[in-house]
């Protein structure tokens, strides 16, 4: 009985082989076609959130609005300076009160209607109106007090005061002909899928919000550059590793956010790129500077004395070896930081002097607490100018983040080198926001992401955040007064150096140690899409940019850094997803499922007879 | 024994003595309404507990989703609108309550859609998913242990009980991984037969006959490997149940008539011995709907239990409430109907 079963599950498993070596041959087997359409695919780690641009947050989101919808301008690549979008042209009056745009006259909505000045009049009102609509792109009109559509081609903005972020207005531009029809309640719900109405490059057909998958065509009638790709799909993959997997077996073309080790493991795959590029932000370890109840003045929670001394705080930026960190804690994904305006902002970006600049000097960090009064004692450890012990310090840590906890880990190795206890702490970042509220820490891991125009950035380190978005509870009068100033001046130059001046000021008074500029990897088939524009360029990443420009410059090609006139040869092969897979695959399922049914009732009834 | 004699006397002061069929069928009643009624309770308990139980875990919705982004106290002003929760917390419970029962659950924090849409989407992958493996497991799992139970000792059963314990300890996502790392990039002469993850491929319609089989091409990989990880605990259940069984008398008694090996096996042993099996898989099939999460991540499949967790980062108060709502009731209702299998199957229980 035994050898019978044998034999016939062999003759099962035998059965499913072939099925399994059919699907091979289905795999192997050339489908494409001169015919086909060119599809990009990318993979992505996170879902859309909305494809409503008064809604979403997620960079995802963003990345769709821009290929569905134009915005009044671009960015420079090589230092992020604005350029023409919808805008062909702005200028401003002598007090900077008043901003002309001229808007492009050969723009057409994809359903036929004329893109006007009234069209872009009409979704900046909507913004300028408060509503859910302000929520995400008020902060672009601040001090604006009227937008009209003077003609079809011309749009005036009237300010009660300077605005220096102006002319950066990266929200999409939507027809009027259709969102006034939603009101500003349904807005709150209104998903804007199916057949949206764009200017942009490409148009959603496929695709919902929260959903694993996104696909865009080409626009044809699209005013700009004409994409060399005829389609887009944008896959989500919940974990690195299949990502990478897809990658390599040619399912997606390009991956996004990949990090730092598995893109080592794609360096030596043959037609796969590997790209590690500079990321517009930064983390730092933050201390609680002084944290005060708003109301009354009053100090709450319980900083210790220390950390709300600049001099103690400067003091340990000489302690961080951030090169070290980079290293070890990023993978090599990070350079060392300095200052709270990346580097890819050349524009802004501060460069401490030698004199002032830190550098990993453990003997320079004790020197300078020895000056500040912070001496050893005989037990080993530091204290207080008073001669009072400073006590453990609380560092915490997010506990969704690996960069986080060993950052805080190796800083504690670092202070106890110095003569300070410290103690590290994990936690959510929901409860770590709630504790930075209560003043309940004396520092912190954290990060920020840095838009192409610092003066966000610089508006959460001033005095009236406090409460809300500092969260070093810092606050300087000297800082503050350059933040109004340089919000409102009309001189780029001036302003530059105006900012230049606030991180200078950061830098010595030390609220935040930014100890790194993160950088993402991403990985892409060179074997079948080239001609990505890197943001920065060079050295910036690829896709998910301020803009769409690598979408409208990248080309087909059949080999690697194989220029686009080199390349006329036909579409490239595409790979494990054609139909023959798909049935040879189907086929294979089948057949084993069939299989073991057979198995199954085969038994069954002998067993019947036997009984 | 006792409880039959206590009813009968009750029964014979109380007038006179209804037939047998009759009182039975009032005591199943009686006996079926208490379970109901005791599922409504819970059911009623979780709605209330649900909508206290996230407001008090960490985290700000609010700031959550306005980090990096709403600079002024304006914006954040406006969102905190836009969500509702400028509401009071009795106010925000009965918009909970009249959300709940208008069956939209009303809108998530992060996609502004009803929570009810999300989890229709992220329904059915889960049920496709987790309920084949379920079922295939749970048919297989008492399948193998019937026979290693019958092979007692046999290298048939150190084998098949050797192996289903070794997948059991495995941690899922590492096995699908490995599954993935052979059948889907391909591993020496294996070649890649299946997708690395997804639902269906961006090119087919999923509700043509070619999406069907597109989508059980993708499906593959996942439920081979649920199936696997599931297995053992059915295996086992049957295994040991079955040789509780093995030494009664009135299987003796089957042999003794003549009957054959596998008939006795099965006609016999196996149908009292999959009792506690049933409970199981019936269990069990509640936890259906609230996925697995470390597979749907490693395979990219958009279910439920992938929806909670990430909805937790935000917190995303309407789509924990309506989620955690779907498990509880279905586990809920998967515990009824155990309840009411277990007393059909083995009338003792209702007494």
């Amino acid at each position: 009985m035994t050898s019978d079963r044998t034999k016939r599950i062999a003759g099962g498993l035998a059965v499913g082989v072939v099925g399994l070596s059919m699907s091979a041959v289905g795999l192997s087997a050339p489908q494409a076609s001169a015919a086909d359409p060119v599809v990009f695919t990318v993979g992505i780690g996170n879902e859309v959130d909305s494809f409503n641009p008064f809604l979403g947050i997620e960079a995802e989101s963003y990345e769709m609005w821009a290929l569905m919808y134009d915005s009044m301008i671009t960015y420079n690549p090589a230092d992020m300076a604005p350029q023409p979008g919808l805008a062909s042209d702005w200028e401003t009056s002598g007090d900077g009160l008043t901003w002309t745009f001229t808007i492009r006259d050969d723009v057409t909505w994809s359903d036929g209607e004329k893109l006007t000045a009234d069209d872009v009049a009409y979704t900046l009102n909507r913004i300028l109106d408060g509503g859910p609509e302000s929520a995400t792109w008020g902060s672009y009109l601040t001090s604006v007090d009227t937008i009209t559509a003077t003609n079809p081609t011309t749009v005036e903005m009237r300010l009660s005061e300077p605005n220096a972020v102006l002319p950066l207005l990266p929200m999409p531009i939507l027809p009027e002909h259709v969102w006034s029809d939603v009101s500003e309640e349904e807005v709150k719900s209104y998903a804007n899928e199916g057949d949206v109405v764009g200017s942009g490059p490409f148009r959603l057909v496929e695709g919902t919000a929260g959903g694993a998958m996104y696909r865009f065509e080409v626009n044809p009638d699209y005013w700009g550059t004409q994409p060399k790709i005829d389609e887009i799909v944008y896959t989500v993959y919940k974990a690195d590793d299949p990502m990478v997997q897809a990658l390599k077996t040619g399912e997606i073309d390009f991956a996004e956010d990949v990090p730092a080790l598995q893109l080592e493991s794609l360096e030596s795959e043959d037609g796969i790129q590997t790209v590690l590029g500079s990321s517009p932000s930064f983390d730092e370890i933050a201390f609680n500077a002084g944290s005060v109840d708003l109301e009354t003045g009053e100090p709450i929670g319980d900083p210790n004395p220390a950390v709300m001394d600049p001099a103690f705080r400067y003091a340990l930026g000489f302690a961080i070896d951030r090169e070290r960190l980079a290293d070890r804690v990023y993978q090599g994904a990070a350079e060392p930081g300095d200052t709270i305006v990346p580097p890819a902002y050349s524009t802004y970006h501060y460069d401490p002097p030698e004199d002032l600049a830190w550098s990993y000097d453990p003997d320079r960090a004790a020197e300078l607490l020895d000056e500040a009064g912070y001496t050893m004692g005989d037990d080993g450890l530091r204290t207080m100018p008073d001669g009072s012990e400073i006590g453990t310090l609380r560092l915490l840590a997010r506990t969704e983040s690996a960069e986080s906890r060993d950052t805080m880990r190796y800083f504690e190795e670092w202070l106890a080198d110095l003569g300070i206890e410290s103690d590290v702490t994990s936690m959510e970042s929901g409860k770590l926001t709630n504790v930075i509220l209560d003043g309940e820490f004396d520092a912190f891991q954290w990060g920020w992401y840095v838009e192409p125009d610092p003066d966000s950035m610089l508006s959460y380190m001033t005095c009236g955040q406090r409460g809300n978005w500092s969260d070093s509870w810092y606050c300087n009068e000297e800082y503050d007064r350059l933040y109004q100033a340089q919000h409102s001046a009309t001189d780029e130059a001036e302003r530059a150096e105006m900012v230049k001046q606030m991180q200078e000021i950061l830098y010595r008074d030390a609220p935040y140690l930014v100890t790194a500029y993160d950088e993402i990897g991403e990985a892409y088939r060179c074997d079948r899409f080239e001609g990505f524009v890197p943001q920065p360029d060079p050295g910036g990443i690829l896709l998910f940019q301020y803009g769409v420009r690598s979408y409208l410059e990248m080309y087909p090609t059949t080999e690697c850094g194989q220029t686009e006139a080199a390349d006329e040869a036909s579409s490239a092969d595409e790979g494990g997803l054609d139909t023959g897979a798909l049935i040879g695959g189907g086929a294979a399922v089948l057949v084993v499922a069939g299989s073991v049914v057979a198995i199954v009732l085969y038994r069954r009834s002998t067993a019947d007879r036997r009984a | 024994m006792s409880t039959e004699t206590s009813t009968l006397v009750a029964e014979a002061e109380s007038g006179p003595r209804p037939g047998r069929a009759g009182r039975r069928r009032s005591s199943e009643w009686r006996y079926v309404g208490s379970k109901l009624l005791g599922s409504l309770g819970a059911l009623l308990f979780v709605l209330v507990f649900n909508f206290f139980l996230f407001r008090v875990i960490p985290g700000d919705p609010v700031r959550t989703l306005a980090r990096n982004r709403l600079v002024s106290d304006k914006q954040v002003a406006e969102l905190t609108q836009t969500l509702g929760l400028e509401q009071s917390l009795p106010q925000q419970f009965l918009t909970y309550l009249q959300n709940t029962f208008t069956g939209e659950f009303g809108l998530s924090f992060r996609y502004r859609q009803p929570v009810w849409d999300l989890m229709l989407d992220r329904l059915w992958p889960t049920l496709l998913l987790v309920g084949t493996s379920t079922i295939l497991a749970s048919i297989i799992g008492v399948y193998l242990g019937m026979v290693s139970a019958w092979n007692r000792g046999k290298p048939l059963d150190h084998m098949s009980t050797g192996s289903s314990l070794a997948l059991y300890s495995m941690p899922e996502w590492w096995l699908g991984l490995v599954l993935m790392a052979v059948f889907a990039v391909g591993a020496g002469p294996i070649p890649n037969l299946f997708p690395t993850g997804g639902l269906h491929s961006s090119d087919v319609d999923p509700a043509s006959i070619a999406g069907v089989f597109d989508t059980a091409w993708h499906l593959t990989l996942p439920v081979i490997t649920l199936t696997l990880a599931y297995l053992a605990e059915y295996a086992l259940v049957m295994r040991s149940s079955l040789l509780d069984e093995m030494g009664e008398d009135y299987l003796t008694t089957a042999r003794a008539k003549g009957l054959r090996d596998v008939y006795v096996r099965r006609r016999h042993a196996a149908r009292n011995a999959l009792l506690p099996t049933t409970t199981l898989v019936v269990l069990n099939l509640g936890f259906v709907v609230s996925g697995a999460i470390t597979i749907e991540t490693i395979y990219s499949i958009p279910g439920l239990g992938l929806l909670t967790t990430e909805a937790l980062e935000t917190p995303d108060y309407p789509v924990l409430q309506g989620t955690f709502l779907i498990f509880s009731a279905a586990v809920i209702l998967a515990n009824l109907g155990a309840n009411l299998l277990y007393s059909w199957l083995d009338p003792r229980v209702r007494t």
